[in-house]
């Protein structure tokens, strides 16, 4: 009896060690990021447990962002519409792919998604980065690629197989996708002339202290404070939407109720939110022409234009645009801000502050294949 | 010892000792820090808040008004009892109404068991934190509540629509300054300990910031940002704007979870 019972706990205790070995894996461990750092004032940010920011994980994905063969004809990559040289947009009004079809959105620059909405696309439709990559990487239009195929293409590259192994132990779509996820979280622009004015390195120019001033500020008229309320949208150091919920989605009066596009609300289904659009960071704007989610102002003066003077009304448009004036009592059903050309030109100057050479300049953002 | 009295003693020896693990076990797990919820029901005087659908009769004048947003911070809870206080450590909370409850919920850890006689809390954000841009709780100075770091936050921000007639007019009170820090002081009258579940409900009212010190008519004062005059009128009225409800109340006009 005794012996039964003594043979039972040994038979649960052996159990339980092979299935601890078992699940035990010997392979060579991932190095952690250790000289990843962000600028105080750009606040928290969050990179998920599963997911972890290791030395091989962002070069296995800088690989895959500039590999052609992650699409179907072997032509397109992440790169060809985020080129690092326009702060990883393209220049077009709306991207296109392997289909030659212009797609719906333009190609939002990729720069210091660890802050700001967690909700990728333009209409927020992917909750993590990791799913936003597996959109354009099967989409039709964009990369037309089977994850199937490409997983055994990129098995047959020795390079990649011994990346992968160290980096995530396996070749798989989500391996893919965490390593693409990890390479842009690591796409960190704070170098502009904002940063270092921000890091008390340099003064602005007066023009662009002007227009620093008034990107900040919500105009009152009751104090004499006259302002373009882009900070009501455009956070203060990130210059993007707020992180919070839906915080970093607004309607800012491109459309009238007629014409209004569904937006956020085809994600959340919320009539509220019919025709809200992310905020995009502002964050070397002058290189990411054209603007807006469907790339229709070339210029930035088109787009101070129409939050100047170009605002049409729609029943989810901002209320903070409605009411913001600079000569205040909203004109009778007028909508408009009221500045000045001088100010406008000075906002301008203040958005050309945003321009990080660094950024758009940098080898460890750059295409790997392409020996320098 | 003979078998029989063995075979009685022996069951009765361990129901003995488990009645004692067991009792112990629920005076140890009593004495044991808890969590207590704090919830926020919203209202516009006797309605309930729903954003963007409802409307209100504006309380100062003429026309209805719909929310379109609602949130302010709540900072710095403390309960306090006869032999100590709780404090709640980095207590800046945004109280927001446009999530999957009808209602905001704060769950306080690690609350010894006592017998608390007041809560306290503050409406906005105290000066220290207010000038600082370290981000403790839920202060964010990149978020939709920062104003720009040479101003602060907005500690209690509204913004809607004011329909009169044909006109639709835009509201929007952005009401921050140090000087609208509203500490604020609540009798509880009860002992927390003894309720289950732990949950204090909270009433909080969007219309008493139009009503008390000052009535304000939201089409004479439709905007409140930067004159610290307005701002005051407002922030006069913060304290008015949440009080403890009853508890059968509170079942009634809230989820139960």
């Amino acid at each position: 009896m005794r012996l039964g019972v003594a043979a039972v706990a040994a038979f649960i205790v052996v159990f339980f060690a092979a299935i601890a070995g078992g699940c035990h894996k010997t392979r060579q461990a991932a190095t952690p990021l250790a000289d990843f750092s962000a600028p105080f004032v750009f606040g928290r940010f969050q990179v998920p447990a599963d997911n972890p920011l290791t030395l091989e994980a962002v070069e296995l994905g800088r690989r895959l962002f500039y590999d052609p063969r992650l699409s179907a004809n072997g032509k397109v990559s992440c790169s060809t519409c985020h080129i690092q040289r326009l702060a990883f947009t393209d220049g077009r009004k709306t991207s296109v792919g392997v289909s030659g079809k212009p797609l719906d959105f333009n190609s939002m620059s990729v720069a210091n998604l660890l802050w700001g909405p967690q909700h990728f696309f333009w209409n927020g439709r992917a909750p993590t980065l990791e799913e936003q990559t597996l959109v354009p990487l099967q989409h039709p239009d964009e990369m037309g690629q089977d994850l199937g195929r490409l997983v055994r293409e990129l098995a047959g590259d020795a390079r990649y197989r011994k990346l992968f192994e160290t980096a995530y132990g396996e070749i798989s779509p989500s391996a893919v996708t965490r390593a693409l996820a990890s390479f842009e979280r690591t796409l960190i622009s704070c170098n502009s002339r904002y940063d270092q004015f921000l890091r008390g390195e340099i003064k602005l120019s007066e023009q662009e202290e002007l227009g620093r001033k008034l990107f900040m500020a919500h105009p009152d008229v009751k104090v004499s404070l006259r302002g373009a309320n882009c900070i009501d949208c455009h956070s203060q150091f990130l210059t993007g939407g707020s992180s919070a919920r839906y915080d970093g989605f607004s309607n800012n009066g491109l459309d009238d109720e007629a014409h209004l596009h569904p937006g956020l609300q085809a994600v959340t289904h919320n009539p509220a939110h019919r025709g809200l659009f992310k905020v995009p960071s502002l964050r070397n704007i002058d290189l990411t022409a054209p603007y807006m989610h469907d790339g229709r102002f070339n210029t930035l003066e088109e787009v101070l234009d129409h939050y100047d003077s170009g605002i049409r009304n729609s029943s989810t448009l901002s209320p903070l645009i409605v009411e913001a004036d600079n000569r205040g009592a909203a004109a009778a059903g007028r909508i408009s801000l009221h500045l000045t050309p001088g100010e406008k030109t000075a906002i301008i100057a203040f958005l050309h502050t945003l321009t990080d050479r660094d950024f758009v300049t940098a080898e460890r953002f750059s295409d790997p294949f392409v020996s320098k | 010892m003979n078998r029989a009295l063995k075979a009685t003693l022996m069951p009765a020896l361990i129901a003995v000792v488990a009645a004692l693990g067991v009792t112990g076990w629920w005076i140890y797990r009593g004495e044991q820090p808890g969590e207590l919820t704090l919830y926020f029901h919203p209202f516009v005087g006797p309605k309930p808040l729903v954003l963007n659908q409802s409307s209100y009769a504006n309380p100062g004048g003429v026309g209805r008004f719909k929310v379109r947003d609602f949130q302010f911070f709540l900072s710095n809870i403390r309960l306090v009892s006869p032999t100590g206080a709780f404090v709640e450590p980095d207590s800046y909370h945004l109280v927001r109404f446009d999530g999957e409850e009808p209602g905001f919920v704060i769950v306080l850890h690690q609350v010894p068991r006592r017998k608390y006689q007041r809560i306290e809390f503050g409406i906005g954000v105290d000066p220290t934190a207010n000038r600082s841009l370290q981000q403790r709780g839920d202060l964010d100075p990149n978020s939709r509540m920062a104003w720009n770091w040479e101003v602060g936050y907005k500690f209690v921000l509204f913004e809607g629509t004011l329909h009169r007639g044909e006109t639709n007019d835009p509201l929007v009170y952005h009401v921050g300054f140090a000087e609208n820090y509203r500490p604020m002081s609540i009798e509880l009258h009860r002992d927390v300990q003894h309720i289950r579940p732990a949950r204090l409900d909270f009433r909080v009212d969007l219309l008493r910031l139009f009503q008390g010190a000052t009535n304000i008519d939201m089409a004479a004062l439709p905007s409140v940002k930067f004159d610290r005059g307005d701002a005051a009128l407002l922030g006069g009225n913060f304290a008015g704007m949440i009080s403890l409800m009853r508890s059968d109340a509170a079942g009634r006009s809230g989820r139960t979870r």
